[in-house]
């Protein structure tokens, strides 16, 4: 199973092998594969997104009897307390802003078993100089006219390291996994799609320029390597 | 271990050669492209950033003729590798003395296996009659010091060919962010590399600066391409030096410049300031060329 090095990396210093594991938002289950390379003993990967739930599901599929795919939202992640050994928010945080930030951490800590271990992946706040930030920018412009929330919100290790800490978890270590962080011509055009996604809700009005600047700008990023990805690793003091 | 010399290029040592190579070899299928007098203003190019290997072929056109008179000038600085694509006795020793009789000189110092492709080639090399009793022979008598093998095939195949050939002391093969990236289940070109640094055999690398497939011949004709190699070569400095950096970084021995001659000067510049790369950064270009033939679906995160 193609397990990428952010992943491969976030994991190698993690008990992982035999342990129950979660992956809150599972994405296309990029984590998932790699606890289950990495021979964990069962893996729940939790997303609440349909298209992620059966790409995940069709990607691990062969390892029905280790893998579930739940189809839930984190902030009521349908496992009992204190479940879960390990636990991963692989390029999680991201997607939700802080109210479900919130929501989701206090869940994730419920579901986590006392000494489990928590490997929180995700970007550090973009550079001012970087091309991306204007892709990113009128992402959460149509997201927040279409839904009224950010689609996107980068927040630095240090401040979710504030965070999951007052939630009871001892910090354990800070790894850059990704530096520069490569926004390829696919993430370009993938974050474009998910912009002129949420314009498509909007009326003919706001839709029309909106659509126009995001073809404008993924155009005009192109591709571009900038920011920094980093993984916390964390454990329950219990 | 690695050292830098006064010359002001890294060294690090071939394996059970125990030659101490710079992290930048010359291919010198370079001079293939150049007149005589540009060749020899080449090696000397070369020469002058403290490259101390060199790498020929008797299939490289007439590079073995053009770097003769500046390899006989300056023999004693130069660790010399040749090879040869046939694969049994008598075939072998025929090139042997061919490339020895082109290019002036009484031995190389590292005879390789060129090529390798398949696994009946390995079991013919390695049988009675095979090219490796030739080139044991030419050890025996003085005419070559070293054995290796170069190959771009399946990674697995060249793992045979190390739990096979007790005295191979290098291999060459391709290093880049597009084959460490591969993750297919199989044996892949890294676990190549572990292999060959756990047996103390030396390591040279090869497509370090390939970007990717020419266009179709019906996009791009073959006459219109603006480089030699049989692949697209990144071809800005910083581009060159990125990739130099990352081969490197992967702990080969050496790294080989690419073909076209217009691209060595800049593969120079980055051996001579090669300083590491972190980690991090060698995630992120191997991040930067997955993906492109990744079964996964198009994906907002890394």
């Amino acid at each position: 199973m193609d397990v990428p090095e952010t992943v491969a990396t976030a994991l190698d210093d993690r008990p992982v092998e035999g342990a129950v594991c979660l992956e809150a938002g599972a994405g296309v289950g990029n984590a998932t594969a790699g606890l289950l390379a990495a021979d964990a003993d069962r893996v729940y990967a939790v997303t609440d997104d349909p298209d992620h739930a059966r790409e995940t599901r069709q990607r691990v599929g062969g390892d029905a009897d280790r893998a579930a795919v739940i189809r839930a939202d984190l902030r009521a992640t349908p496992l009992p307390d204190d479940s879960v050994e390990v636990v991963t928010a692989h390029a999680l945080c991201n997607v939700l802003d802080p109210a479900a930030l919130s929501a989701v951490a206090a869940e994730l800590t419920r579901v986590a078993a006392p000494g489990a271990h928590l490997v929180v992946d995700d970007y550090e706040p973009l550079p001012d100089a970087a091309a991306v930030r204007d892709l990113f920018a009128v992402e959460n412009a149509a997201s927040e006219l279409a839904e009224s929330r950010a689609a996107l919100t980068f927040y630095p290790a240090a401040m979710l390291r504030r965070l999951f800490a007052g939630f009871g978890w001892a910090f354990d270590r800070r790894r850059t996994l990704l530096n520069p962080v490569p926004w390829t011509e696919r993430h370009v055009e993938a974050h474009a799609d998910a912009a002129r996604e949420a314009a498509a809700e909007l009326d003919a009005p706001l839709r029309k320029p909106l659509t126009a600047e995001i073809d404008r700008v993924a155009d005009a990023v192109g591709s571009e390597s900038a920011g920094e990805m980093y993984s916390l690793a964390f454990w329950l003091d219990g | 271990m690695a050292t830098v010399p006064e010359s002001g290029m890294e060294t690090r040592t071939l394996g059970t050669t125990g030659h101490d190579s710079t992290i930048t070899t010359f291919g010198a299928i370079a001079l293939n492209w150049l007149e005589q007098e540009g060749a020899n203003q080449m090696v000397e190019h070369v020469l002058d950033h403290g490259v101390n290997h060199f790498d020929v072929a008797p299939t490289y056109g007439d590079a073995e003729l053009k770097l003769g008179p500046k390899l006989r000038q300056h023999r004693e600085d130069i660790f010399l590798g040749c090879k040869t694509q046939e694969r049994d006795y008598e075939g072998a020793k025929r090139k042997l003395h061919r490339s020895l009789d082109r290019l002036g000189v009484e031995k190389i110092d590292l005879y390789q296996v060129h090529g390798l492709e398949y696994e009946e080639e390995l079991d013919e090399i390695t049988a009675d009659g095979g090219a490796l009793e030739a080139f044991r022979e030419a050890r025996a008598d003085g005419l070559i010091d070293h054995i290796g093998l170069t190959s771009h095939a399946d990674p697995g195949l060249i793992i045979d060919a190390v739990d096979e050939i007790d005295d191979l002391e290098t291999l060459m093969f391709p290093m880049n962010p597009v084959v460490v990236g591969q993750d297919d289940g199989e044996d892949g070109y890294e676990d190549v590399l572990d292999r060959a640094t756990e047996a103390d055999i030396g390591t040279l690398g090869i497509k370090a600066f390939a970007d990717g497939p020419w266009p179709p011949t019906d996009e791009l004709a073959e006459s219109d391409r603006p480089f030699c190699n049989w692949y697209e070569p990144v071809h800005r400095p910083d581009e060159i030096r990125e990739r130099f950096d990352f081969a490197a970084s992967q702990g080969l021995t050496s790294v080989v410049n690419p073909g076209d001659p217009k691209l060595v000067s800049m593969v120079l510049d980055a051996a001579r300031r090669y300083d590491g790369m972190d980690e991090a950064t060698q995630r992120s270009l191997v991040e930067q060329h997955r993906g492109a033939d990744s079964p996964v679906p198009q994906q907002l995160h890394h």
